[in-house]
């Protein structure tokens, strides 16, 4: 059974093993049954950002461009989450 | 609900106030179970809640859980009415077994006039 | 009753609520080692615990989370719980230096036994805590603390060199002395920001339901009440510099702190002076026993709240019981009040990043805030004051260190 603490702060690679950074957050997608997960956040807000500098306007807090959508995740557990190689250009 | 609502697991649900139909808070999300990830269709299952779960946590996490008493509580992500500033539940407390800690600790209270 | 006179009554209150014991004895002894040359000092923590207190208020107005969710939901269990731990232990340490406070004052007032009356103030903030509704305590206290107005006539009275007290603003350092001067520019910016005011407040406002319309109020109450109360502590130190520092007097006991209003005010300013202090100092009592308790319930998702009755938020209640009950056995155990309060100021200060980044975190956020999130006017102010909150974070333990807490 995978939880959510597993998986925050994990690293991403593709498949070819390139490094695209950690788990910073999972988006969902919330129907009145489901909660569906829909895409992983990499990286994370730049710290000048997180503290006030530039801070986005809008109320989605992770811009969409930095959310690799979950269909281009081939696994995620404890010891990693691995994307296809293209997933990048596919958002 | 007309159009599906966004969410970010991190920081939009884990760690939330979980509050009762009452309107009672009853603890916070400590950490929610997925199911589907293998499958290709992951969701969230069930929010959980105790100090076990803090083990999961980080390494004071594992300290607190080893300190504190208390059992897992699942409460299954059907029973999840509304998230807005608190995780708003469908059920009462009692009928989900959360909220435990401040029943037990009644005892210690009640006895007081004027409690 | 007319919304003018409930704001001017709300903000004499905050301001007799003001002064605590940090205040006290940093105040008065800055005044006394360095006379007028740190006003400017208590410039910038008044002004950073209007900012910080802003930001936490308008927080918990708009997302209805007070400090500690806040904290738990942006730094995660691991690190919020280290918040937790640091902010309860300087939370016990405040608490016990002012129950010590009140005992002080209490002493000179009525010459019982010290060990005595730190029961008897025990049990009466115990009394007053479950007896009186919260604008009442708040009330009681507040107006109580407004007899160290006394303090400000007595200044004036002293004679102090008005010259020198205005150069006393002007941001200066102290040439010879330079590490002592430091450790008290420290002492005093903890002494005026002290979390547990704020985190108090932030449960206050989501307690009384207040909504982003009660911001323009927020705004008022923040920087009227404690400018206001800022003054208190000008007064404090300006008396002490216009009294001690020509003698060369080191105050120790709040006996001392005391006479400063009886010099010039005979014992009408001594008795003044001594029940502003008992009441300043517990007024502040019942807030960090309570910000203590707050802290706990918001962590760990337990019910809270004045407004709740006892039985139903019972974990909650229990919490600032054995808080007090904690706070007794540490001053029972003798140690001066006057020296474990300058431990808990810089204990405080030293973990006050810790509570502030993730507020002005989530005061950024338009996801909780919606447009309310902060302006440009409020990040500037906010990221000047991380930057002083960090250097005098870093700072606090090795100038109490270097300089034997200031004795040099």
């Amino acid at each position: 059974m995978t939880r959510v603490s597993d998986l925050l702060g994990v690293d991403v690679h593709t498949e070819s093993g390139e490094k695209l950074g950690r788990v910073f957050d999972l988006r969902g997608e919330l129907t009145s049954r489901t909660l569906r997960i829909t895409g992983v956040a990499v990286g994370g807000l730049a710290l000048l950002e997180r503290l006030g500098i530039g801070a986005p306007e809008s109320t989605e807090r992770i811009r969409t461009k930095d959310v690799i959508p979950w269909s281009a995740v081939i696994r995620a557990d404890r010891r990693g989450v691995v994307v296809r190689d293209d997933a990048e250009e596919r958002q | 609900m007309s159009k599906p609502e966004q969410i970010d697991l991190g920081l939009g649900l884990l760690d939330h106030q979980l509050v009762d139909s009452e309107g009672r808070r009853c603890g916070n999300v400590d950490d929610l179970e997925l199911e589907g990830l293998q499958e290709g269709k992951p969701r969230v299952s069930a929010i959980l809640v105790g100090p076990p779960v803090w083990r999961g946590r980080g390494r004071l996490g594992r300290l607190a859980a080893f300190i504190a008493r208390g059992e897992t509580v699942r409460v299954p992500w059907e029973e999840v009415d509304e998230v807005a500033a608190a995780v708003q539940l469908k059920k009462t407390a009692r009928e989900l077994r959360l909220g435990r800690g401040d029943d037990r600790a009644r005892k210690w209270v009640e006895w007081i006039p004027g409690s | 009753m007319s919304k003018f006179l409930q704001l001017a009554l709300g903000i004499l209150a905050a301001i007799g609520g003001f002064v605590d014991i940090g205040d006290l004895v940093f105040n008065v002894v800055a005044g006394a080692t360095f006379q007028y040359q740190l006003l400017w000092v208590v410039v910038i923590g008044v002004v950073g615990i209007i900012v910080y207190s802003e930001m936490c208020g308008r927080v918990a107005a708009v997302s209805k989370r007070p400090v500690f969710d806040a904290i738990r939901e942006r730094l995660g269990f691991g690190v919020g719980l280290g918040a937790l731990i640091s902010s309860e232990i300087v939370n016990l340490m405040t608490l016990a230096a002012e129950v010590g406070g009140m005992a002080l004052a209490l002493q000179l007032l009525s010459g019982l036994p010290y060990r005595v009356l730190i029961v008897v103030g025990i049990v009466a903030l115990a009394i007053a805590i479950w007896v009186l509704p919260f604008e009442w305590i708040e009330r009681v206290f507040g107006y109580g603390g407004l007899c160290l107005l006394v303090f400000a006539v007595a200044a004036i009275k002293l004679h102090p060199d008005w010259g020198h007290v205005a150069n006393g603003f002007v941001p200066q350092m102290h040439a010879s002395e330079p590490l002592v001067f430091a450790y008290f520019v420290v002492g005093l910016l903890g002494a005026a920001m002290t979390p547990y005011e704020v985190y108090f407040y932030s449960s206050g406002v989501v307690e009384d339901g207040w909504t982003p319309k009660d911001l323009g109020m927020n705004k008022v109450n923040s920087m009227v009440g404690y400018g206001l109360g800022g003054f208190l502590s000008f007064s404090l130190m300006i008396a002490a510099g216009a009294l001690f520092y020509p003698l060369g007097i080191e105050p120790q006991f709040i006996g001392t702190v005391a006479m400063g209003a009886q010099v010039p005010l005979g014992t009408i300013g001594l008795l003044l002076a001594l029940i502003g202090i008992l009441f300043a100092v517990g007024g502040a009592a019942i807030d960090t026993c309570f910000s203590g308790a707050y802290n706990l319930a918001q962590f760990f998702g337990w019910e809270w709240g004045k407004s709740r009755r006892p039985r139903d938020a019972s974990r909650f209640t229990l919490a600032w019981g054995v808080l007090l009950a904690l706070a007794l056995l540490v001053i029972m155990t003798g140690i001066d009040p006057v020296m474990l309060t300058e431990y808990a100021v810089i204990f405080s200060v030293v973990a006050l990043p810790l509570t502030y980044i993730p507020i002005l975190l989530v005061a950024n956020d338009s996801s909780y805030m919606g447009r309310y999130s902060n302006g440009r006017l409020a990040n500037v102010f906010g990221l000047i004051y991380l930057v002083v909150i960090l250097v005098v974070a870093i700072t606090a333990i090795p100038l109490m260190i270097l300089t034997h807490q200031g004795q040099g």
